[in-house]
């Protein structure tokens, strides 16, 4: 491994030409699966996911319901086109079990749980096709698509990674980068006040770089939380101009 | 001035109790996808659920009948429950009715009373948070739709409506375009001139 290991940084640039604390272009549709309560789908670089929400509705098998207050199931899954290589492929497997496991604990921290006792409320997370970083991408669309489906939360999350490549802290990596980076730290925030909803991390880092990455993501956040908030309110914004 | 508000967003820099919003560290949250109504300082949802109201009236499909009580579907999370020893009609799976709310409880069943069945008809369901923009203002856009289209048409809160007679085409098109456009000005007059384009 450490033989053909490719050269991630080239005279200051990333491989895709990007800076180290420069994120991919991001571009986010809110509403547009009729069926489902909320949906939103995101391009993240070369990432297509689609999210979509049901619910709150009755909590289904009976014995998982909790009296006092919603449960939620998240799913996330990759289509079986989504990558180059075998990677995440087929179906459900261990690392799609894991992402639907930390995404439904990201949502549980932030929506108004107590609000629907006895109820569920699914999150679907589709990637169609996939470079990396889609836990992040797939857990920024699903708070899109929640808000959209008008259930209460405290806060619309975003995630993002960040990483380490040799000596230096980048941002979000992409499928190359994250193969071959010394870490990669994807993490979930609560804009509000700066809470980390979601930490996983690959490799070692130390503490003064995780501070670091932290700061970098806070940065970034900025920038994304305001793509969210743009795509939620375009298709009212829209009709709003259509009569002003 | 009105503006779109998303959950999360600072509605004010002090502690306002408010539904749909929330209140930490001195400051007041909004919980919804909504629009901000700076002068009455009040939120109206986007988008959400139907949550039951005491006297809220409903209507429903009859989903079964269970001998002392009938089950009924109301297109929200929760189930409408009619004990039949109180409903003066026989109902039967299949039925659409008409009821009021008599009881939301802590098991989240939604207990109706005087329940009226009806006949005919079609439904239409509409995102409950768009019903009090059907209704309007002391009923002025319900009233304009029965005017317009010469239909009988029965709200329920929870996002059902039942439409029977006159031109049931026409109203159900002002009715889904009052739900794309609940938050737009001047809605009223935009649907009575539509409605005298196309005439009954």
């Amino acid at each position: 491994m450490e033989g053909n290991k490719p050269q991630l940084i080239i005279d200051g640039k990333r491989t895709d030409g990007r800076g180290f604390d420069e994120l991919r272009p991001i571009k986010i549709e809110a509403n547009i699966l009729k069926n489902a309560n909320g949906s939103a789908y995101i391009e993240w670089g070369n990432n297509k996911i689609l999210a979509a929400v049901y619910g709150p509705k009755e909590a289904l098998p009976k014995h998982t319901a909790d009296p006092t207050m919603a449960i939620i199931k998240s799913r996330y899954t990759m289509a079986p086109f989504s990558s180059l290589e075998e990677h995440g492929r087929s179906g459900p497997n261990r690392r799609a079990t894991e992402i639907s496991k930390v995404t439904s604990e990201v949502f549980e921290n932030i929506i108004m749980r107590e609000m629907f006792p006895g109820t569920e409320i699914d999150i679907f997370i589709e990637v169609l096709q996939s470079d990396g970083g889609t836990r992040a991408a797939g857990i920024t669309v699903a708070s899109v698509a929640l808000a959209a489906a008008g259930i209460p939360m405290y806060d619309l999350p975003y995630a993002v990674s960040a990483g380490k490549i040799g000596d230096q802290m980048v941002l979000d990596l992409n499928k190359i980068e994250d193969n071959y980076s010394d870490a990669d730290i994807p993490m979930a925030i609560s804009p509000r006040n700066g809470d980390i909803l979601l930490l996983q991390m690959d490799g070692s880092i130390t503490k003064e770089d995780f501070s670091t990455a932290y700061s970098m993501v806070k940065k970034a956040g900025a920038t994304i939380s305001k793509i969210q908030k743009d795509a939620l309110k375009a298709p009212y914004e829209k009709i709003i101009e259509k009569y002003r | 001035m009105n503006r779109i508000i998303v959950p999360g967003e600072v509605i004010a820099e002090k502690e306002i109790r408010m539904p749909y919003t929330y209140t930490e560290g001195g400051k007041t949250y909004s919980t919804v996808l909504g629009i901000y109504e700076a002068e009455h300082s009040s939120i109206i949802p986007l988008e959400g659920l139907w949550s039951p109201n005491r006297d809220d009236d409903v209507v429903g499909i009859v989903e079964e009948d269970k001998g002392s009580v009938y089950i009924v579907d109301l297109n929200s999370p929760y189930t409408g429950v009619i004990i039949s020893k109180f409903s003066q009609t026989e109902l039967a799976p299949g039925d659409v009715i008409y009821a009021k709310v008599k009881e939301f409880d802590e098991k989240k069943e939604v207990i109706l009373m005087h329940p009226r069945k009806l006949y005919g008809g079609k439904i239409i369901n509409v995102k409950p948070s768009k019903v009090p923009r059907i209704i309007g203002n002391k009923n002025t856009m319900l009233n304009e739709l029965i005017q317009g289209s010469k239909s009988n048409i029965i709200v329920g809160m929870n996002g059902m409506l039942w439409v029977k007679g006159g031109d049931v085409a026409l109203a159900t098109e002002a009715i889904l375009k009052i739900q794309e456009e609940a938050h737009t000005q001047g809605l009223t007059d935009r649907i009575k001139k539509m409605f005298e384009k196309t005439g009954v």
